[in-house]
C-alpha cells in the first residue's frame, strides 16, 4: 500500500471514529448546536435555518 | 437597535459571565506575552495564532454583543463563523502539535497528507449533511464543519496522546500542552453530551466559557514554568508490566 493511500485509509478512519463519537453523544439531540471557542457566552441555542423559511 | 425587529437588543451576560469572559481574554493574551518573554513564539507559532486570533474574536464578539445583544441575528451570525475560523485554526495548531511529536521519525510529509485529506473528508462531509437545507447553506455549513471539526480534534488529540506514550516523549513542555488540549476537548465533548441529554441550556452558560478559560491558562503556566529542555522521567509518564 503506497503512502498516499495509507494516509487516505488513515483520515476517512479517523473521520469515521469522530463522527461515531458525535453521533453517540449526540443521541438523544433536540436540534442542539453546541459550539464555542474562547470564553464568549454561548449564543442563544436556535439554528439558524430554521428561524425563517 | 430596539424593538422587536430581528436584531433588537437583549440583555448582556450576568457579572459572573463578564468576568469569566474577561478573564478568558486576559489568559489568551497572556500566553503570548510568555511565549514571547520566553522566547518560545516562532516555536508554537500556531498555538500563538490561535490564540491571537482568539482574542480579536473575543473583543469583537464583545462588540457585537454589546450594540446588538445576546439573542441577535448578528452575534449568532458573527458567533459561528468566528467559531469555524477557530476551530480551523485550532485544528492547524493541533496538526503543528504532531509535527512536533513525530518530527524526529520524519514523519512530517505524511502528517501533512492525512490532515489535509482529514480536513477536506471533514469539509465534505459537512457539506453533504446541509447540502439538503437550502436557506442559509453557508452558516449551515459553518456551524456543522466546525462541530465536526471539534470531534476530529478530540480523535486527533487521543491519537496524539497514544503517540506520546508509545514513543517515550519526554518534553515536558509538550507533553503538558497536548494534555490540556485533550482534556478541553474532553470537557467539551462531555458538555456538548450533557446538554443534549438534558435539554438544559443553562448547563453550558458557565460551562462551556469556563472551558475556553481553561486551555490558555494551562498553556501559559506550561509555557511559564518550563522551558524547553525540561524532561519528564518516562516512569512517570507511563507505568510498563514487565
Amino acid at each position: 500500500m503506497s503512502r498516499k493511500l495509507g494516509a487516505l485509509v488513515l483520515a476517512m478512519g479517523i473521520l469515521v471514529g469522530a463522527m461515531g463519537i458525535k453521533t453517540v453523544l449526540s443521541s438523544s439531540t433536540k436540534g442542539t448546536v453546541m459550539m464555542a471557542n474562547g470564553p464568549a457566552p454561548l449564543p442563544e441555542p436556535r439554528l439558524p435555518d430554521k428561524k425563517k423559511p | 437597535m430596539e424593538g422587536d425587529g430581528p436584531g433588537r437588543k437583549e440583555s448582556m451576560p450576568g457579572p459572573l459571565g463578564l468576568t469569566i469572559w474577561f478573564l478568558g481574554t486576559v489568559f489568551e493574551l497572556m500566553f503570548v506575552v510568555c511565549s514571547l518573554a520566553r522566547k518560545s513564539f516562532i516555536r508554537y507559532f500556531p498555538l500563538n495564532l490561535y490564540l491571537i486570533l482568539s482574542t480579536s474574536v473575543s473583543i469583537a464578539r464583545f462588540f457585537i454583543l454589546s450594540t446588538y445583544g445576546n439573542r441577535s441575528d448578528q452575534y449568532m451570525y458573527f458567533y459561528y463563523y468566528s467559531d469555524a475560523l477557530l476551530t480551523l485554526a485550532l485544528y492547524i495548531a493541533l496538526i503543528s502539535l504532531y509535527s512536533h511529536v513525530l518530527g524526529e521519525l520524519r514523519a512530517g510529509a505524511y502528517v501533512k497528507w492525512v490532515a489535509v485529506l482529514l480536513l477536506l473528508g471533514t469539509a465534505g462531509f459537512s457539506y453533504a449533511v446541509v447540502v439538503q437545507s437550502t436557506a442559509r447553506l453557508s452558516t449551515s455549513f459553518a456551524y456543522q464543519l466546525s462541530q465536526n471539526l471539534y470531534f476530529v480534534g478530540l480523535v486527533l488529540t487521543y491519537i496524539l496522546w497514544g503517540a506520546v506514550l508509545k514513543l517515550r516523549e519526554t518534553r515536558t513542555r509538550l507533553v503538558q500542552i497536548i494534555l490540556s488540549l485533550g482534556l478541553y476537548f474532553s470537557g467539551y465533548a462531555a458538555s456538548y453530551a450533557l446538554l443534549n441529554f438534558s435539554g438544559e441550556y443553562s448547563v453550558s452558560r458557565y460551562l462551556c466559557p469556563l472551558l475556553g478559560c481553561f486551555l490558555p491558562l494551562s498553556w501559559s503556566l506550561t509555557i511559564l514554568r518550563y522551558d524547553d529542555e525540561s524532561r519528564l522521567v518516562p516512569a512517570r509518564l507511563v507505568a510498563v508490566p514487565r
